[in-house]
């Protein structure tokens, strides 16, 4: 796997969403290792939907339901806490 | 339509790339597309998350401490895991000392603020 981060991409990212906000040095970084993180649940849990089916290759349902699941894991607001807890 | 794709988020071989290494399994092409999609619904989720939390701290920067705490939230970190051996396990090396200039595991001298 290519190993570096794409690091201005993440920045010029961040600087459409939110002009008014500034990344402090290396915090790119940080972001990109979410994102690998942010994948790496994703694809587990579409791997273990994948073989609940008994399915050899990742079929789009399967990881339209892991993505159900981490979607809700990923969020750093109170939302997803709060929904998973009901 | 493509373009507004590429507008919002990272380049799609690059997340293609890094699922497929970590799924470990063939991927139809339209499994990819869901893939690519879930990535720039979390790429919105969280630039409002760091906003929320720099704004909360009364800052316009968003700080390393700002991603901490997202993944402290996201359950990433705990305090079985913390936030260096994360870095040390997926990051290559020379992010890494430029994240962990000092080795900061088990290291009792650091002050508290």
């Amino acid at each position: 796997m290519k190993r570096t981060a794409p690091r201005t991409t993440l920045r010029r990212l961040m600087k459409q969403e939110k002009p008014h906000l500034r990344m402090a040095a290396n915090t790119d970084l940080l972001v990109h290792l979410n994102v690998l993180l942010f994948l790496r649940r994703l694809a587990e849990e579409t791997r273990a939907k994948a073989f609940e089916d008994k399915s050899k290759i990742i079929k789009p349902q399967h990881a339209v339901a892991a993505a159900k699941v981490i979607k809700l894991k990923s969020r750093g607001s109170c939302r997803g806490r709060c929904a998973s807890k009901r | 339509h493509r373009e507004k794709q590429q507008q919002h988020a990272l380049p799609s071989s690059l997340v293609k790339k890094v699922f497929a290494h970590y799924v470990r399994m063939a991927v139809s092409k339209d499994a990819f597309r869901v893939v690519e999609k879930s990535v720039h619904l979390y790429f919105k989720h969280l630039f409002n998350d760091l906003e929320a939390y720099a704004s909360h701290a009364g800052r316009k920067t968003v700080e390393p401490t700002d991603l901490e705490l997202l993944m402290r939230r996201q359950a990433l970190v705990t305090d079985k895991m913390p936030l260096c051996v994360l870095i040390e396990h997926h990051l290559p090396l020379e992010y890494r000392k430029l994240l962990i200039p000092v080795a900061q595991s088990g290291n009792k001298v650091v002050p508290h603020k």
